[in-house]
Formats: structure tokens, C-alpha cells, sequence
């Protein structure tokens, strides 16, 4: 907000002096006095006198006049018309549509400077040529940001809602359209102010906007050009006002489009500077080696007021040749786990405590170069949406090309043919010619095999799936489940599956993790967690499954914010079980390969 | 007690490219499909992306107007979007999305939006109106304390419940729940689902319930439709269907949806290839190129409903005595 | 190649339209065009010269006949004589278009040259010193408008400093040294705008291909990062910087007039705006309609490039 509020008060000060100035005592802008001309300073006139001894600081407030009207009636012409054609052309399609957006186009075949001086050649100039000429330039620009913002809000869920409510389509228009594209309209007239100030001040200074002897900036400079030498503070208080109010106008524009952007977004979350954390406490590794140890990892992210822990002491031990399962629900910090492990964390994260051991090496200590090399290679990773994660402008052949040649010093020819047998190993029928095609070009089943090939490019050891299914339908999610389970056998490699299905989880993993809001509350061998679950989340996850016979049930409340987590266990409050014991942290016991975060689970258990 | 409540009879839709220079065949996103909604009777569609299950319940609201075939609502053919017969229909109908943000204009109160039906459709004064509203908050089980305040205040869950209240706000008798539950935690999913029986049950409301996730529809609805590729593959009583699937691509869905409880799984069935293109779909039996028991007969006509089992169960394959 | 027969299409389509309007617009206004031609300050033009004039633009015969004729002297590029010393347009357009040309390359390929890197750079160090002076001064650049800046060039480097003259024009082959330097000014000032725009968008369309997850998958296949910023940001960043470098010509050629008219460099402006002042029509309609081409000709070039970037265009 405070970007807005400087640009606006130089913006609304200028506007102000501009409106009031009829009644500042100033002296007569146009009246001449041929005795003190370019004379310095004169009693009255701080900024001094013109080459016909007009009083420039006079000058200089009525242009701004001049301008400001200018800019103003035409932006608010085009703005309104050109907002109603958007509107009604974006709404009702067809004729309106053509007329308008076609309109719009022809105009903006003609650079403006060029349709200006067509114009002022015919009817000669003078403002009101201006303001038609200015208005008809910015139409377009409404009729495409309005007829924009209208489609895309047809298609929004809460119009149609609307519709199907019965609406009237005026009312849908006014009530529910209107109030959501009056963001954009209000950031394109505020570029078409500013723009509006530039061009006229432009076609006065050619002698071909603004006709004299009414004051305009761009006159002045005009005038001020041929006596520059003697006098150069006359050129230079136009151009300074010029630049300023347009330097002060673009600044309000951007302000005003960052605001608009924002649409009815929550307030940032804020929470009290906690103190610092302990570092955790690593025991050494136990034999035999796992191929991947996990032990108190601790994600910090820095928000405004303090700082969150998306991730709080997670651990877990993955052998070669088996599969983990992550569950948890949006929020548990699932994801941003094995973004972690990966070192992807985005710019604001950062690991704050813990180790992950790969074969023995902590991924989190190393160099940033070392870690690269491990990255695609002796560890992969395929994410959710296999749209987005693809580049869109690479071939898919490509792009996995890349990845092999990003850690094996091989011919470019060889890697396209690895690339094309690796398309064919992960089950995609006719690979030489899907090899060429763009991630547009396939399905999304197809897309998520294209990520897989990429991932085992390199024989990793170690495969992070983030929710690979989760964007797919599910007679492709089980031929997805399908071949991780089988790269997994046939290549030996150990498994991290990050999920929210425990659906998926019963049927793919061997050990599972249960996360809830950042911390693991359970931990075992899937058979074992998922039949005799020890802590109450797991147990009413699995109760709000609609797989059984039973009604599923569901829990009370949501997941709690990261910056609002309860003090005690962080599951009390939705917790059907919570005492009084439930106020203080509970630790993680381990019990017979299983692990559980709950103060009660012996008698609940009993 | 005449026909149902909701009758569709060979209803068709087809989407044609836009623009002048546009190329291609148009798209047909629902050809043929026959479907009735008793009053009270919850009927489930399912279905993955490309089958047509969400313009079907569309075609049924008559948000969209169908290319071709029929749809009755009471009785009566459904009047043209936009007319005013139509425009009074819609207090009669409700719509809840799946998306539980984009469903609500963030510039809006929730009360303002929750409010609109009545305000449209009623004549009630503010303080009536009001107090509707109140009671349509506590119905879904939330605070009507925060009737001003906007969506983004709200959780996922609490947003569904939101579109749950603004589409029964005018005392419907027929709710399309378009995946009301696809875009929410498993916890949160099953409160929402939970809110849905008990409205259908209270209201007495007839529902048609749009889903990929074959066990909420199991637990739902009484009666289900299987469709692929804009057509209905197979339909029945849901403990007949789920019990016996018939048709190919059901029981491949059925074994590819993921299960808890290791005595419930099918053997996995993967269907191979890539589902066919809508604007291209092949002859007769829109599912033989990737069905396993398909015959060259299957590509000669479009197989139809046949009863299979009981009067209720129907299933479109010309092999199922065959291979069930 | 159906797409690009469709975009070439348009393309005439569109100078067709042009052309058009341009025909139309003398009709359109209201009264007698040639006695609205004629008038200056409210003087009533002399009835003799108004019927001159109108025999002069051919206003007596059927206007179908004037829009055929019109139409079919474009295509044989004969844009009619000027009204004041009745020298073909078309010949005049072929010696001084050349030079404005050369303005208006030079002045883009500058722009690009040093808004392009600037703009990745700021992004990828995003906050830094570097990052917030670049940032600053494009703000500012933006917001001179192109003929003060101009102005006060000639100011400080030719009055003042005396490095350079303050204008004017020698041909390339009479003397190649002052020819470029006498280029230089103009074309600095040609690409102020141009720069400072590209410089915001790229990068605005850096920041945010950065984030994308695509970059995060390159990420995670272990490139290096100067690969992953080669093949997977900047190559995806330049999409919509090409669409903002085709709408920014339309400013960046009415910018070229005034640049022309401030450091006297005789190119299309010099007759445009004698034209304009001397409201002699067929010049001005020869001049638009040029430029507007040469603009519909830049946007389906930058539309060439587009579609060559972003393979999701011709491909779907």
C-alpha cells in the first residue's frame, strides 16, 4: 500500500494545482511583455519570464491544465465506451463481438502518433481534435482488457453459479462481472492517462497539438529549443514537470495494477517471534546402512512477523529396493519434505535442522555443485502435474536427452537414442515418433511416463514420486502405480511415494509415514500401521475412507495454519481422545517397528 | 406419481469449433444418453475426464441447451436458456462445483452470495431473507455470525458447504453436485459427503451426483450410471453394479481405483493404449480399442442398454452374457 | 503451414483495411473535404480554389471510381503528387524512407542488445544493488518522453559539452564516421523507450519462468544452473517478450518522428509533418499508409518469431 500512497499523493498534488488554478494568484499566462523577455527573474515570477515575457511559472500550472484535461476526457471516453463494447461483446458473442474486438483491431494497426497526424491534417489542430484522437486510440485497449476479462469470467464457476441461479443478465453483468473486471479497467485508465500526457505533449511540441498561444508543455519546450543556449532553465522546468508527472503517473500504474492483481487474497500470516530452534540431536547412523536416512529434518520459511515450520522433525529410513509411502493431508508438509531431500526448496525455505543421508553422504551439508551431480542422477524426482513440469517449448525426446547428457558424457545421437529406448521402457507405444513431439502433443497419462523416463535416465538409486497420480484418471494412475512398482523390482531402486490416497498407499508401499501439520505422528510397515493404527489421526484418516462397507466418517475442523499450531500435540483439537496430558508436545515413541506422536496410545490401544 | 422427476431421453451435445477460420470436427462430448432422476432418488455418474459427465449434468440443469434428444423437468420440456420461464425454473434447480474457489466471487460477502437465489426469486423482504439465510447456514453447519464476511476466510471444506447453501438457499427439488468433494482433503471429504446424505434425506431433494471416485458414490447415491466417452457403458442399482460389475471398462475402473482393504481388490486390469480423441471417437462400441474381449463386431453398431441381471441393471456390450 | 497462410492472410486483410480507412476518412469528415482542406483559422477559402482542389483529389467523380482507382494505384505503388509542388509521393517515400529505417534498426537492435541481458540479469539477482539501479532508471527512462530527452541531449552533449553536433544528416557514403556519429544520438534516443520496456518485461518474464515447475524438473535433473537459465528460463521468458516487442513498435515508430524532427534527420518526418502543417492530404495518406504497413509487416515478423519460440501455436 505504500507504493500506492506516494505515487498517488504527487499524482492527486498536480491534479489539485491543475484544477485550482483560476484561483492561485498567478499572473495572466498568455499576456506578453516584450520588455522582460528570458529575463531570469523578475519580482512575480520565481521561474522567470518566456521569449515573450510571459510568466513561465503561470505557464507551467495552466499547461499542466491543458494537459491534464486532455489526458483525462479522453481516457474517461474511451473508458467508458470502450468498457461497455468489451462488456457486451465478451457477454453476448457473435455480432457485438465482431464488431468490437475487429474495431479494435484496425486501430491498433496504426501506430498512434501516425492516426493522430492523419486526424489533425483533416479537421486542423486544436484539443478538440486531441481528445477525438486520443479517446479513439485508447478504445482498443479497454474493448480488449474488458472483452478479456469477461470471457474469462464466463467461464469462472462462481458466474455460473450466478447464472444458474436465474439471474437477469443485467444483473449478472453489474453485480457479479462488473465488480470483478473493474481491477483491469481501472490499471488500463490509469496507463491511458499517462499515455495521454505523453502523446499530447508530443503533437504540441511538434506545433501539431495544442494551438498558442494556450499554455501546454509541450508548446513550451517547443519554444524554449531555439533560445536553449541563453536560456536553459526555460527548456528545463517543462521538461522536468513533463517527466515528473508521467514518472509519477507510471509509478501509481503499476501500484494500481499490483493492487488490482491482488483479488481478495488473505491477510499474510502473522505469528510472534518463537525463540530459536535447539539443533537437533543425530544419532549415528545404525547398520546396516540404509540407502536413505532421515533424521530430524527441520524446514524454516522466514513471513512477515516470524517464522513458520512447514516441516518439524521428520524422520524415516528407506532400504534399497522397497517402497515409502508419505501420507498426509494438504498442509502436512509432505511435499516440501521431499523437495528437501532434493535441495529444491524454494527461495524462502531453508533447512534449518537435520540430516538426509544418501548412501551414507548428507545431501543436506553438501556443496551445491556436489548435490547437482547427485540430482538426476544417483537420486530422481517426478513430480504431480506433468503438464507444467515439462518445459513446453522442448521436444519430450529432448528433454530427456538432456538429462542423461547432464551426467553422462555421451554424443548428442546416442543420448536421442537412449532418450527414444528409455521413451519405450516406461511403456510409450511408437517412442521414435512420440520422441518429437511437444508435452502439448500428449496425453496426460503419456506426459507422466515422458517425467518417469526422465527420472531413470540416470539408474537412480533413489526415486521421489511427489503425488505422481494425483493430477491423472485412475485407470492411468493404476498403469502409473503399475510401472513405478516394476521399475522399483527390475532396477532395485528405493521408492519415496508421497501421497494423500491411502488407497495408494495400501497397495504400493511396504512402510509408511503418516504426516499431520509438519510432523510425522506415525510411522511402520503398511499392513501393520493400517491394521492396528496407534495414533487417533491415522486411525480416523482410515475411517474416512469410502472404501468399507461402513459410512465414512469424517474429522471435525481443518488442518490448523503452520503459524497457528496448537502448543501440545497438534492434532488435540480436532482429536476425538484429547485430555488434559494432550497441552504438552508428546514425543515420538517407538514401538515394535512402529513409531507413534500420542501421550495416550497405550490405553487407547488397549 | 407420473415419470420422474428428471427424464433425459437420447440427449446429445456437441461442441463446434468457434471462429470463422476454424478447422476440425466438432466436439461431442454427450451422444445418446438416456437418464432419469426420480424425486428423492440420488443417481450417480461416473466417469474420467472426457466422458461427458459434467456436460451431462449441465444438459440435465439446462445451463446448456442439448443439440439433440430431449430433457423433461417435471413434466415439462425444459425452456430455452434465458428465457423467462427458464430464468423461474432455475429456483427449482441447484448447482454445486467442484472447485471450492473459483465457485465463489471473492469480492462478494458470502451472505450476499448465499442470498442471491432468494433475492432473485422471492420476494422476502431483507430481515426474511435473512433469517432464511440464517437457518440455511446452520443447516450446513456453519456460523451464521459470519455472514459478512468473504470467501477467502473460509477453509476448503467450509467453501464446499458454502456452494451447498447458496444452491438450496431457494428450496430446490433437484441438486447437481458437480465432483462436490474431488478437491478436498480425504478428512474434510467425508464431512461434505456426510452433509450431502443428510439433505438429500431431510429435503427429500433428488440429486445427481458427478464423481470419479467410485466408493463416495457407493455410500451416496442409489442408482449409478457409467459412462465413457459421452456414452453410458453401464448403469444399475450401485450394490448391484459395485457387486457385479458387467461391462469391460467398469470392471477395469473398478480394479483400478485403489483399495484399502486387500479382500476387496479386483485383479488390476490396465487398459492399454490412450483413451481415442472425442472429436474422432471410433465405430460402434466407443470402448473396443482399448477392451480387451472386443470382437470385430464391436466396431459395426453402437451397442445398446440391455438389460443384464435384474430389470434395473443395464449394460451396453453386446458380449456381456458372454464374458460375465 | 495452414497457420502461416492464415497469418499472411490477415496481414493483407488488415492493409487492406487500412487502406480503407485512410480512403474513407477524407470523406468522413463533415462538409466538403476540400474546402476543410482549404481552410485555416476560419477563413473562408475562395470558391475558384476549392473547385481546383477538388479536381485535384479527383472528388467530382463517383466514389467507387475514386476508392477503384485509389486502390488499384497502391497495388502499382502510386501514391499520387503531393499538393504543393506536385512531386510524386511514392518517390519522395523511396529516398526518405531508407533513412528512417536505419533509425529504427539501430535503435531496436540497441535497445535489445542492452535491455535483453539487463533484464535477465536484475531478475536472476533479484533485490540486488544491480537489480534496483537498472530498475530505477528504466522507471525513469519510461517516463522522459522521447523528444525531451532528445532535447536535452542536444542540450548537454552539443551546446554545452560541444562532443557532438546537435544534428542533421550526412549520407553514409560521403563520410561514414560523421554519418554514424551524427546516427548515434537519434538512435539512443529511439531505443530509450524500447529499452525500457523490454527491460521491465523481460524481467517480469524472467521472475516468473523462474518459478515455473518445469524449471524445478531441469533442477532436478541436475543441469547446471547456467543451462537450466539458457534452455529452460530465458528460452521460455522471451515468449511474451516478443508479443510486447511487436505492440511496442507502434510507439517506437511515432516515437521516430519526433526523434527525426528534434535532431533534423531527414527521414519520412521531415515532408510528414510539412505535409501535415501544409495540410497537403496525399502526401500524409502516403506516408501513413507506408508506415502502417512497414508496422502490420514488424508485428507478423515478431509473430514468425513467436510461433518459432512457442511451438504450442503452430502445433495444436
Amino acid at each position: 500500500m505504500r507504493r500506492l500512497w506516494f505515487p498517488a499523493a504527487i499524482v492527486g498534488l498536480i491534479v489539485l494545482i491543475a484544477a485550482l488554478a483560476p484561483l492561485l494568484p498567478l499572473m495572466d499566462p498568455v499576456r506578453q511583455d516584450v520588455a522582460n523577455r528570458l529575463a531570469a527573474y523578475v519580482p512575480g515570477s520565481p521561474m522567470g519570464r518566456d521569449e515573450f515575457g510571459r510568466d513561465v511559472m503561470s505557464r507551467l500550472i495552466w499547461g499542466a491544465r491543458s494537459s491534464l484535461a486532455v489526458a483525462f476526457a479522453s481516457a474517461a471516453i474511451a473508458a467508458v465506451i470502450g468498457t461497455a463494447l468489451g462488456l457486451l461483446g465478451g457477454w453476448f458473442r457473435g455480432l457485438v463481438e465482431v464488431l468490437a474486438i475487429r474495431g479494435a483491431d484496425v486501430v491498433l494497426c496504426f501506430p498512434p502518433v501516425l492516426l493522430a497526424l492523419l486526424v489533425v491534417t483533416l479537421l486542423g489542430p486544436g484539443t478538440g481534435t486531441l481528445i477525438l484522437v486520443l479517446s479513439v486510440l485508447y478504445l482498443p485497449g479497454f474493448i480488449r482488457v474488458s472483452f478479456a476479462e469477461v470471457l474469462s469470467a464466463r467461464g469462472q464457476d462462481f458466474v455460473e453459479a450466478v447464472r444458474a441461479l436465474g439471474a437477469r443478465t443485467p444483473r449478472i453483468l453489474l453485480r457479479t462481472v462488473l465488480p470483478n473486471i473493474a481491477g483491469p479497467v481501472l490499471v488500463q485508465v490509469s496507463l491511458a492517462v499517462a499515455s495521454a500526457v505523453v502523446l499530447e505533449s508530443g503533437l504540441s511540441f511538434l506545433g501539431l497539438g495544442v494551438v498558442p498561444p494556450t499554455p501546454s508543455w509541450g508548446l513550451m519546450i517547443r519554444g524554449a529549443r531555439a533560445t536553449m543556449e541563453q536560456a536553459p532553465m526555460l527548456l528545463l522546468w517543462p521538461c522536468l514537470a513533463l517527466t515528473i508527472t508521467i514518472l509519477a503517473m507510471n509509478l501509481l500504474c503499476d501500484a494500481v495494477r499490483d493492487v488490482a492483481d491482488k483479488r481478495g487474497g488473505g491477510g499474510a500470516p502473522k505469528l510472534r517471534l518463537v525463540d530459536r530452534l535447539l539443533p537437533g540431536l543425530f544419532p549415528a547412523p545404525a547398520a546396516p546402512q540404509p540407502l536413505l536416512d532421515v533424521q530430524g529434518l527441520t524446514v524454516e520459511i522466514a513471513v512477515p512477523g516470524g517464522i513458520i515450520r512447514p516441516v518439524d522433525d521428520l524422520g524415516f529410513r528407506l532400504d534399497a529396493g522397497r517402497t515409502l509411502a508419505i501420507v498426509g493431508e494438504s498442509g502436512s508438509g509432505k511435499s516440501m519434505a521431499a523437495t528437501a531431500i532434493m535441495g529444491l526448496l524454494p527461495p524462502a525455505a531453508r533447512v534449518a535442522a537435520g540430516v538426509a543421508r544418501l548412501d551414507g553422504e548428507d545431501l543436506l551439508r553438501m556443496p551445491e555443485d556436489a548435490r547437482r551431480k547427485l540430482r538426476g542422477g544417483a537420486m530422481a524426482m517426478v513430480f504431480q502435474d506433468p503438464m507444467s513440469s515439462l518445459n513446453p517449448v522442448h521436444r519430450v525426446g529432448d528433454q530427456v536427452a538432456e538429462a542423461i547428457r547432464a551426467h553422462r558424457e555421451v554424443p548428442a545421437a546416442q543420448a536421442s537414442a537412449e532418450a527414444v529406448a528409455l521413451l519405450k521402457r516406461v511403456g510409450i507405444a511408437d517412442p521414435e515418433r512420440r520422441a518429437r513431439a511437444y508435452p502439448h502433443e500428449l496425453s496426460g497419462g503419456m506426459r507422466q511416463r515422458v517425467m518417469i523416463a526422465m527420472a531413470i535416465a540416470n539408474k537412480p538409486r533413489l526415486l521421489i514420486a511427489d503425488e505422481p497420480t494425483t493430477a491423472l484418471d485412475v485407470t492411468v494412475q493404476a498403469a502409473i502405480l503399475d510401472l513405478l512398482a516394476e521399475l522399483r523390482r527390475e532396477e532395485g531402486m528405493g521408492l519415496v511415494l508421497i501421497t494423500h490416497s491411502l488407497g495408494v498407499v495400501a497397495e504400493v508401499a511396504e512402510d509408511v509415514v503418516v504426516m499431520y501439520a509438519a510432523q510425522v505422528v506415525e510411522r511402520g510397515p503398511v499392513d501393520q500401521v493400517f491394521a492396528r493404527p496407534l495414533h487417533p489421526y491415522t486411525r480416523a484418516l482410515l475411517a474416512a475412507v469410502p472404501d468399507g462397507d461402513a459410512e465414512p466418517e469424517g474429522i471435525p475442523g481443518v488442518v490448523p495454519r503452520p503459524d497457528r499450531w496448537p502448543p501440545g500435540c497438534r492434532f488435540a483439537p480436532r482429536c476425538a481422545f484429547a485430555t488434559a496430558a494432550c497441552e504438552t508436545p508428546p514425543p515420538l515413541e517407538e514401538v515394535q517397528g512402529q513409531a507413534v506422536r500420542c501421550v495416550r496410545w497405550r490405553e487407547l490401544s488397549a | 406419481m407420473s415419470e420422474p422427476l428428471v427424464v433425459a431421453e437420447q440427449v446429445e451435445m456437441s461442441f463446434a469449433p468457434r471462429g470463422i477460420l476454424a478447422r476440425g470436427r466438432p466436439v461431442r462430448a454427450v451422444a445418446g444418453v438416456d437418464a432419469t432422476v426420480a424425486r428423492g432418488e440420488a443417481l450417480g455418474v461416473v466417469g474420467e475426464s472426457g466422458s461427458g459427465k459434467s456436460t451431462l449434468g449441465r444438459l440435465l440443469l439446462g445451463l446448456l441447451a442439448a443439440t439433440g434428444g430431449a430433457v423433461r423437468f417435471d413434466g415439462q420440456a425444459l425452456p430455452k436458456p434465458g428465457s423467462a420461464a427458464w430464468r423461474a425454473l432455475r429456483a427449482r434447480m441447484g448447482i454445486v462445483f467442484q472447485d471450492p474457489f473459483g465457485s465463489l466471487d471473492a469480492r462478494r460477502t458470502i451472505g450476499a452470495q448465499v442470498e442471491d437465489g432468494l433475492a432473485i426469486h422471492t420476494n422476502l423482504s431483507a430481515a426474511e431473507r435473512r433469517a432464511q439465510l440464517t437457518e440455511m447456514f446452520v443447516r450446513v453447519g456453519l456460523d451464521p455470525q459470519r455472514l459478512g464476511a468473504y470467501p477467502h476466510e473460509f477453509s476448503g471444506g467450509q467453501r464446499q458447504r458454502l456452494g451447498i447453501a447458496r444452491a438450496l438457499a431457494t428450496n430446490p427439488d433437484f441438486l447437481v453436485a458437480d465432483e462436490p468433494v474431488s478437491a478436498l482433503d480425504v478428512s474434510i471429504q467425508a464431512q461434505v459427503v456426510k452433509l450431502l446424505a443428510e439433505l438429500r434425506r431431510d429435503l427429500g431433494l433428488a440429486m445427481l451426483f458427478i464423481s470419479h471416485d467410485l466408493p463416495v458414490v457407493r455410500h451416496l447415491c442409489d442408482r449409478v450410471i457409467v459412462m465413457y466417452l459421452g456414452r453410458v457403458m453401464e448403469e444399475g442399482p450401485v450394490a448391484e453394479v459395485f457387486a457385479r460389475p458387467s461391462h469391460p471398462y467398469t470392471r477395469a475402473l473398478l480394479s483400478a481405483t485403489p483399495m484399502l482393504d486387500p479382500a476387496r481388490r479386483l485383479t488390476r486390469e490396465i487398459l492399454p493404449g490412450e483413451p481415442p480423441s472425442p472429436t474422432n471417437p471410433p465405430s460402434g462400441c466407443v470402448f473396443r480399442t482399448r477392451c480387451r474381449h472386443a470382437r470385430p463386431e464391436c466396431a459395426e453398431t453402437v451397442p445398446p442398454l440391455r438389460e443384464f441381471g435384474s430389470a434395473a441393471h443395464r449394460v451396453a456390450c453386446i458380449r456381456a452374457d458372454e464374458i460375465n | 503451414m495452414w497457420w502461416l497462410a492464415k497469418r499472411i492472410g490477415l496481414s493483407l486483410l488488415l492493409m487492406w483495411v487500412v487502406a480503407t480507412i485512410v480512403f474513407l476518412a477524407l470523406h468522413m469528415v463533415p462538409g466538403d473535404p476540400a474546402e476543410m482542406l482549404l481552410s485555416t483559422g476560419g477563413a473562408m477559402p475562395d470558391a475558384y480554389a476549392i473547385q481546383e482542389l477538388r479536381e485535384r483529389l479527383g472528388l467530382n467523380r463517383p466514389i467507387l471510381e475514386q476508392y477503384g482507382a485509389f486502390l488499384l494505384g497502391l497495388t502499382r505503388g502510386d501514391l499520387g503528387t503531393s499538393l504543393v509542388d506536385d512531386y510524386p509521393v511514392a518517390a519522395e517515400i523511396a529516398l526518405r524512407l531508407p533513412r528512417t529505417l536505419e533509425l529504427i534498426v539501430a535503435g531496436t537492435l540497441l535497445a535489445v542488445a542492452i535491455a535483453l541481458p539487463a533484464g535477465t540479469f536484475a531478475a536472476v539477482r533479484q533485490g540486488g544493488a544491480f537489480d534496483r539501479t537498472a530498475s530505477a532508471l528504466a522507471a525513469v527512462l519510461q517516463a522522459v518522453p522521447v523528444f525531451v530527452l532528445g532535447t536535452l541531449l542536444i542540450l548537454v552533449l552539443a551546446q554545452w559539452l560541444r562532443w557532438m553536433p546537435a544534428g542533421g544528416y550526412t549520407p553514409f557514403a560521403d563520410d561514414p564516421v560523421r554519418h554514424l556519429v551524427l546516427l548515434s544520438l537519434p538512435a539512443i534516443a529511439v531505443a530509450k523507450g524500447l529499452a525500457a520496456t523490454i527491460f521491465r518485461m523481460t524481467r517480469a518474464s524472467v521472475l516468473d519462468a523462474l518459478s515455473r515447475d518445469h524449471v524445478r524438473t531441469a533442477r532436478a535433473k541436475g543441469l547446471t544452473p547456467q543451462r537450466v537459465l539458457r534452455r529452460h528460463v530465458v528460452r521460455n521468458a522471451l515468449i511474451p517478450v516478443t508479443t510486447v516487442l511487436g505492440l511496442q513498435m507502434g510507439t517506437l515508430l511515432g516515437g521516430t518522428v519526433l526523434v527525426e524532427y528534434v535532431f533534423n534527420w531527414p527521414g519520412l518526418s521531415t515532408p510528414l509533418l510539412r505535409a501535415v502543417e501544409a495540410r497537403d492530404y496525399p502526401m500524409v495518406v502516403g506516408i501513413v499508409i507506408t508506415v502502417s504497413g512497414l508496422f502490420l509487416l514488424i508485428n507478423l515478423a515478431m509473430d514468425l518469431i513467436y510461433a518459432a519460440l512457442d511451438p504450442r501455436i503452430t502445433r495444436s
